[in-house]
């Protein structure tokens, strides 16, 4: 009550405010412009988006009812869902050794030095850079058609990117482990071993299975490009116009995809992550 | 004035364990450490009293390592230090145990730097011998019927005692510690410090730092006061008088 009335001004005066400088309002003005330009370069329009309806309503006559003759659309669509999840697994799994000796090169708990920490970080986000979409294409081409050239893809994609967020997450543990077996005479393999990863054990684990949910949904998108799965067979029932086959693959990949995002979820809220 | 000193505190007898001298290191344009000299014997409980930023941690960090001094001589056992690490063990205020893992295995760890490399892969791995050795380190600390535990289950005094039987594993001469009881309820603090005095009179180096005098002056042998990086007082805990670590602490704190 007696606040509103009291004087302060003897007390020391406030700092100058902080405006945003020249250079701060400078990018503003630059962001907005991009954004003016992207919006025209995309062709946004709300009107097509209203028109947009129409066509949704045909797909949907086409689509519905589905089509789930069992011999010739929901078993290959199912083991094709199985392929899709094997080429998430393997990519995942095969990439957990490259992953973990370039992730302990490239973070600063675990190096040995810092030209293999530089070189190691260069090369992984090389492999973080190129889409595994565009791997596939190359490994479609260099072994074939098929769910091999999707492993391989995601090996390489999710070596960059699971190798730097296990480096990060080795760096944000406590280091003080690590220095009390380094100061008592280990190595640096022996410190990495028996400090540093059974420290940052869960959040690894935690990411690893983040990655195999990403990979999963990957793998959809690497059939489309030819690399074997459910996508290919979503990409075929597109070309030859049987909307109610494609309907069907897509229904069973919401399921695929959200029954491994449920247990990824699960196991990773177990173990703390 | 030094009514807390108890009356059993020895006088020094064994070797020089570790040997300082014109020890100095800069940060920047700050001098944190003005040329320290030292002298830490076997057998003996010597405690480092300081303000905040006299540059304590920073003389324990240079002796083991973490740390480059700028210039100075660090000796452990007659020898450089850097010679032999595993002769110099350190315990933190934050005790720094892999808490997932067993009391066991960390003790067990202390010894990785005499372990050949593939036994040293994995805990699964470490040869009998070695364990039973760590069990006995655990025993000395009071703590064997724990060894199965994860580190992360006990109190934070026992964790600290599992340091210390790190240390023990480790074999070392030499075992610094740095607020080792700071986080410690009084009762655990007493029996931290007991630990390291009785491990002293078995022919230990122990070089503490603590903020609490009163504790210093009960279980060490030997006071060192370090002023602004600069020894102020280095004498047997008896001659200390209360008064000179009160102005330890008076100094304006920059
Ligand atoms: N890595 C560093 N880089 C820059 N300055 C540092 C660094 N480490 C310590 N200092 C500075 O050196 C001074 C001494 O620090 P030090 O940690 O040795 O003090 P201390 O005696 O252990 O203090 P405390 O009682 O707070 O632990 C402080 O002013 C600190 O800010
Ligand atoms: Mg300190």
């Amino acid at each position: 009550m007696t606040a509103a009335l009291a004087d302060f001004s003897t007390a020391p005066k406030p700092p100058a405010r902080r405006w945003p400088s020249p250079l701060m309002l400078g990018l503003i003005a630059l962001l907005i412009v991009a954004h003016v330009f992207a919006w025209q370069g995309t062709d946004v329009s709300i009107k097509s988006l209203i028109e947009g309806r129409k066509g949704m309503a045909d797909f949907l006559d086409e689509a519905i009812p589905l089509d789930l003759t069992w011999s010739t659309v929901l078993r290959p669509g199912l083991e094709a869902a199985l392929v899709t999840l094997y080429i998430g697994l393997l990519g995942t799994t095969l990439s957990i050794p490259f992953a973990l000796g370039m992730g302990m090169l490239a973070s600063r708990a675990t190096t040995p030095n810092t030209v293999l920490y530089q070189a190691t970080r260069s090369i992984l986000s090389f492999l973080r850079s190129v889409p595994d979409v565009v791997f596939a294409l190359i490994f479609v081409c260099a072994v074939g058609l098929g769910p091999f050239a999707g492993v391989l893809a995601l090996v390489f994609h999710n070596t960059g990117v699971m190798g730097k967020l296990w480096a990060e997450a080795m760096e944000e543990t406590d280091l003080g482990p690590r220095d009390v077996l380094r100061i008592g005479g280990a190595n640096g393999v022996q410190t990495a071993l028996h400090a540093v990863l059974p420290t940052s054990l869960p959040q690894l684990v935690g990411l690893l299975l983040y990655r195999f949910d990403v990979n999963v949904r990957s793998s959809l998108v690497l059939g489309l490009v030819g690399a074997g799965g459910i996508g290919f067979l979503i990409n075929e029932a597109i070309k030859t116009f049987k909307f109610d086959v494609m309907a069907t693959h897509i229904l069973i990949v919401l399921v695929l995809v959200i029954a491994v995002d449920q247990v990824s979820a699960q196991v990773r809220k177990r173990i703390g992550a | 004035m030094t009514l807390m000193a108890t009356p059993e505190i020895r006088t020094p007898v064994g070797a020089v364990a570790l040997r300082i001298r014109g020890l100095r290191k800069t940060f920047g344009t700050k001098q944190v450490l003005k040329g320290v000299d030292l002298d830490l014997h076997a057998g003996e409980f010597v405690t480092l009293l300081g303000a905040n930023g006299s540059g304590k941690s920073t003389a324990l960090k240079s002796i083991v390592g973490l740390q480059t001094a700028d210039e100075g001589l660090i000796e452990v056992d007659g020898a450089p230090a850097t010679a032999d690490p595993t002769k110099t063990a350190m315990v933190f205020q934050q005790i720094h145990l892999v808490k997932r893992r067993s009391v066991l295995d960390n003790v067990c760890a202390g010894a990785l730097g005499r372990l050949p490399m593939w036994q040293s892969l994995h805990p699964w791995l470490f040869p009998a011998a070695l364990r039973q050795e760590a069990m006995h380190c655990l025993d000395r600390v009071g703590l064997a019927d724990r060894a199965s535990e994860p580190a992360g289950k006990l109190s934070g005094g026992q964790q600290q005692r599992v340091a210390i039987a790190r240390a023990l594993c480790q074999r070392a001469k030499v075992v610094l510690a740095d607020e080792p009881v700071s986080a410690l309820d009084p009762n655990a603090s007493e029996q931290v410090l007991a630990l390291l005095a009785e491990l002293a009179t078995e022919g230990l180096g122990v070089l503490a730092v603590l903020h609490q005098p009163e504790l210093a002056m009960k279980y060490s042998s030997r006071l060192i006061g370090l002023n602004k990086g600069v020894v102020e007082f280095d004498l047997p805990t008896p001659e200390v008088d209360m008064s000179m670590v009160d102005a330890l602490y008076s100094g304006d704190q920059k």
